[in-house]
């Protein structure tokens, strides 16, 4: 419940947090004597002090919920419709199709992701989307092979035997039959992909290969980190960290949950997504 | 099918897809605007040194040619030059292959060691405090972003403690005293020795919570088996039944452990940046902001084969060991 509590805190600061915050996220703070306020201390005024740039670290990070929030809808949406479309229908429809298909899911394995990322950037260019689209076209590859697997036992069940006398066509019976069938795992899968999404997209921020306007969390990490202040301005280094690994956490828990509900081992998909 | 066809065919299809990833990197940087010699040398090369590169990679040749010369290179370990130190690639990307190694192979392995023995203990206890409450602390080092946990290790051991160097391999005052030694006299001394405890330690902590869990869940399905229960009731002492509980539940944690130390080395990017240890990882973050790239094409290329040895190995070892593995597919 906490971790529920938690995600939806996250998506309402990315709703409303930009209309609420006073400060902007590259607004120089001034101090009385109206000199600018560089990485200070945090005061009643400013809660978690400021920057080496003079800017309100709160409200850098009520702005980086947005982004966050951004990289795990896209991504995690990527994940979920090209794992269950490349899934289903290699499992269900097999044969040549899905010979091809799971070859092609095969391949995908051999990417290392984060320095595929790191080529793709070095030749396309550097872009917020970019490495969230990077991300959401090669993480797709666990919930295929777990979806396609529990096709192919669905198939045989009395059921989809039942459907097929009976006149359905093949359409009819994938949506009808096998999607609600294998929706649980997609929806796991969906929170553990958004997850992981997250943190390697913050990963790749911190390398410094997105766009450095975007105030992201990892943005924020790699600035205190570049200035050598990390363990100088610690109300600086340390929150931006904090919540992309609390966000993350309660999605892993989330899965946790659903997981055991699904099925009677926990943990074995997290490993699967990834 | 034999055993031997099966090697062949996995063979096969091993050098196929390092054949094919070399093929996508030709045509991903010929894709690039800008003259390919311009890319793949540093700037400013006086005309000398761009006649001699264009002719040993046939860059007048017609594009077949110029790919088959290409891959030619690549196996001779002739990658082209890099634009940052005006060496060829080869040259100095072998000493941060080695520095990557030497950090991931220990660092994974105490990983998996300690993985087996949190999972075979935690997954026994089945239904206690134990069993309920493991799994929360590994899981949250598995949701911290590894450059954070490095950055942690880092304002903890290295900025309030200061037990420990921040940044790079080796103090660049002990690596000039021993520079006249053999390459690989640095890596024993006291220096190296304490610029490696963060590094290795960030490692093993982040790869930690997979083998875990992965051994735990492996463990709770062993503990099902029929098997178990007859050695339960032939009244063998508990510390047997757990021995034996572990070999039977390792199989799914020992093939997870070549692929994970594959995807390490590709992984350890952050963790290699936040201290900049002179690594592949790290290699290629700075080839791609200097935009460097032959160098970036070549350790690609080498990160990529490593992940694709490691599954082939993954498959030989597989078939050996697990006589139910089909060998059709």
């Amino acid at each position: 419940m906490i971790y529920l509590g938690f995600i939806s805190f996250v998506l309402l600061l990315a709703v409303i947090g930009p209309l609420i915050v006073p400060y902007g996220y590259n607004e120089r703070i001034y101090g009385p004597d109206g000199e600018i306020l560089f990485s200070a201390a945090p005061t009643l005024a400013h809660p978690l002090g400021t920057t080496d740039s003079g800017y309100d670290v709160l409200s850098r990070i009520v702005y980086g919920a947005r982004p966050t929030v951004v990289t795990g809808m896209v991504s995690g949406f990527m994940i979920f419709s090209i794992g269950m479309t490349i899934g289903v229908v290699s499992g269900y429809v097999g044969g040549r199709v899905g010979n091809i298909l799971m070859r092609f899911t095969d391949l995908t394995y051999s990417i290392p992701l984060i320095p595929f990322a790191l080529v793709v950037v070095a030749i396309f260019g550097s872009g917020f989307y970019v490495s969230i689209v990077i991300i959401g076209a090669v993480l797709w590859r666990g919930l295929a092979r777990v979806i396609r697997s529990q096709v192919l036992q669905i198939k045989e069940r009395p059921f989809i035997l039942a459907a097929k006398t009976s006149g359905a066509s093949t359409p009819y019976i994938i949506f009808k039959h096998v999607l609600p069938n294998v929706a649980p795992m997609g929806i796991l899968f969906l929170a553990l992909g958004t997850g992981y999404a997250i943190v390697i997209q913050a990963g790749l921020a911190f390398l410094g290969v997105t766009d450095p306007f975007v105030p992201s969390w990892g943005i924020m990490v790699r600035n205190a980190y570049e200035s050598g202040m990390m363990s100088s301005a610690l109300w600086w280094s340390l929150p931006p960290g904090f919540l992309i690994s609390i966000t993350v956490l309660s999605l892993f828990m989330l899965g946790r949950r659903l997981e055991s509900q699904i099925t009677q081992n926990e943990e074995s998909m997290i490993a699967e997504a990834g | 099918m034999s055993k031997v066809r099966f090697f062949l065919k996995r063979i096969t299809q091993t050098v196929f897809l390092l054949w094919l990833v070399l093929t996508f990197l030709f045509f991903l940087f010929r894709l690039m605007p800008g003259d390919i010699s311009d890319i793949l040398l540093y700037q400013g090369a006086d005309p000398d040194t761009v006649a001699e590169f264009e002719e040993s990679w046939g860059l007048n040749d017609p594009l077949y040619v110029q790919y088959f010369q290409y891959i030619y290179n690549f196996i001779l370990l002739e990658p082209g030059y890099s634009v940052q130190t005006n060496e060829p690639v080869w040259d100095f990307v072998k000493m941060n292959i080695f520095n990557t190694f030497i950090l991931a192979a220990p660092a994974i392995t105490l990983a998996y060691i300690l993985g087996a023995v949190i999972g075979t203990v935690t997954g026994t206890k089945r239904g206690g405090k134990l069993e309920k409450f493991v799994p929360v602390p590994l899981l949250t080092i598995g949701a911290i972003p590894e450059f954070f946990l490095a950055i942690l290790m880092i304002i903890v051991f290295a900025g309030f403690l200061g037990w420990f160097p921040t940044s790079s391999m080796i103090d660049p005052a002990v690596a000039n005293q021993y520079s006249d030694d053999p390459w690989w006299r640095i890596y024993f001394t006291q220096s190296f020795a304490m610029h490696f405890v963060l590094p290795f330690t960030t490692v093993v902590l982040r790869y930690l919570f997979l083998p875990s869990l992965i051994m735990r869940t492996s463990v709770v399905e062993v503990l099902g088996q029929d098997f178990i229960f007859y050695k339960r009731v032939t009244g063998l002492p508990k510390s047997a039944r757990l021995k034996s509980i572990a070999k039977h539940s390792s199989l799914p944690v020992i093939t997870l452990y070549p692929i994970s130390m594959a995807r390490a080395i590709g992984g350890l990017v952050l963790i290699e940046t936040v201290f900049n240890w002179p690594g592949m990882g790290y290699a290629l973050v700075q080839a791609v902001l200097a935009r460097d790239f032959a160098t970036v094409q070549f350790v690609f290329f080498v990160i990529a084969a490593f992940v694709i040895v490691a599954n082939f190995v993954i498959d030989i070892f597989y078939s050996v060991i697990d006589p139910r593995v089909s060998l059709d597919d």
